[in-house]
């Protein structure tokens, strides 16, 4: 029988690989939780801007919010990789 | 339009805030208080410079004083109606379709008793309201049918047609239209009722809804039958698919005083604003404040399920019904100024 050992090397590189999925997975998801918040904002946004053109400000500034989610993720992102 | 996205909750989000935000811009109590203070130029400059500039502006040059006013009311309704239908997205845009399909009646037998009554044209025009799916061409068209028989056989392709053929031999034969304009109503009510299960959000609290305002029509038949004393057969003027069915509502009817018709309305709703409505109403309250009592009732009822379900197809109808009672009201107090009615009895009639 013959057993596998892991060399140095090799534990480093899956080490890499990991923290880039785990990058990946912490970009990803934020993104798609601020797009699922983002839709119902914008969409309500949109409508009250064409109603009132007063409300764009407002509106935008509404819909922006949940960039914050998709920024943290990008944060650790970036803490994993660097 | 093909790309835009109808189905999913977007377009109930988007629709009901559109509609949310033009509920905001309604005339509120307080204006209709100042308007009841004002001579009718005045009005006309107040109601200039809310939604209704474009039209007044338009049609200031043609009319004037409470015609003015009138023609202005009724097309800003319409066009307001066919706006929004034309913003609705996807199923939602079939269902307030069905539901403003109301309109249609009105303007047909508009138009069927004007001419047999002889009336202009043009004058006639000035009161329709295409609201519903038949819009101003096929309106024209109608117009310019010169017999009822006409103007039935012009209809063929409606989606009440049946109905309007089945009657409409009997209703010339009268002389009126009532029963005629109840067949039609009856017919509306079953097909809307039918729409709310297409799978529209929202659907299943407006059956509900429905339900109540069937209901508060019914009602309101019934009382106004016994302050006007008529003792006839109810089972053909009642709409089907309320709370009441229509034996309930022929016993109510049968009844020996108005006391007997408020109890047996409270035995049906044990609580809630319409029990409170009948507890408060007596036999010396007058026909007109019991039925805008009523009216504003069911506003009130629709406003409340609109809140509980604020992304379905609720917040459009109740702007469709806070508009169309926002016209009558102005209505009524142009015409009020113009009869030289005294302010608080024009305020009797309001329903805000």
């Amino acid at each position: 029988m013959v057993v596998e050992t892991m060399t140095i090397e090799v534990a480093q590189a899956s080490a890499v690989g990991f923290k880039a999925i785990g990058a990946g997975l912490a970009v990803g998801l934020t993104g798609m939780g601020t797009g699922l918040a983002q839709f119902g904002i914008g969409a309500a946004a949109v409508g009250a801007t064409a109603e009132n053109k007063e409300m764009f400000g407002l509106a935008l500034l509404f819909t922006v919010i949940p960039e914050t989610i998709v920024i943290f993720g990008l944060v650790v992102a970036l803490l994993l990789l660097f | 339009m093909s790309s835009v996205s109808t189905t999913g909750p977007a377009p109930y989000i988007y629709s009901s805030t559109r509609m949310r935000v033009r509920k905001m811009k309604l005339i509120r109590h307080e204006e209709y208080m100042r308007m009841l203070n004002m001579s009718l130029p005045e009005i006309t400059r107040s109601i200039e410079e809310t939604e209704y500039k474009a039209e007044i502006d338009e049609l200031s040059s043609s009319f004037s004083g409470l015609d003015l006013i009138e023609v202005a009311l009724t097309w800003n309704l319409a066009k307001e109606f066919q706006n929004v239908l034309g913003i609705m997205p996807g199923v939602i845009k079939n269902f307030t379709a069905s539901y403003l399909q109301h309109w249609d009646i009105y303007n047909v037998l508009t138009i069927l008793r004007g001419k047999t009554q002889g009336v202009r044209a043009g004058k006639i025009k000035e009161v329709l309201i295409p609201a519903g799916s038949l819009d101003r061409v096929v309106l024209d068209r109608l117009l310019a049918e010169d017999s009822p028989e006409r103007i039935v056989e012009a209809l063929s392709s409606w989606s009440l047609y049946p109905v309007l053929e089945r009657e409409f031999p009997a209703a010339m034969e009268k002389g009126t239209f009532g029963d005629l304009e109840n067949e039609l109503f009856k017919e509306f009510y079953r097909y809307v009722l039918k729409q709310t299960k297409s799978g529209v959000k929202g659907g299943k609290p407006f059956r509900d809804y429905l339900k109540l305002e069937i209901d508060l029509l019914n009602i309101k038949t019934v009382i106004r039958l016994y302050k006007g004393n008529a003792h006839v057969d109810v089972r053909n003027l009642m709409v089907e698919g309320g709370g009441f069915s229509v034996d309930e509502l022929a016993r109510l009817a049968a009844s020996e005083s108005m006391n007997e018709i408020l109890e047996g309305i409270k035995k049906r709703y044990p609580e809630g604003p319409i029990n409170e409505l009948m507890e408060k109403a007596d036999q010396s309250m007058p026909l007109h404040e019991m039925e805008n009592a009523l009216t504003k009732v069911m506003l009130d009822q629709m406003d409340r399920i609109s809140r509980r379900y604020p992304f379905s197809i609720c917040p459009t109808l109740v702007y469709l019904k806070r508009k169309r009672y926002e016209v009558a009201n102005l209505r009524a107090i142009a015409r009020g100024k113009e009869s030289g009615l005294p302010g608080e009895t024009i305020a009797e009639f309001l329903v805000v």
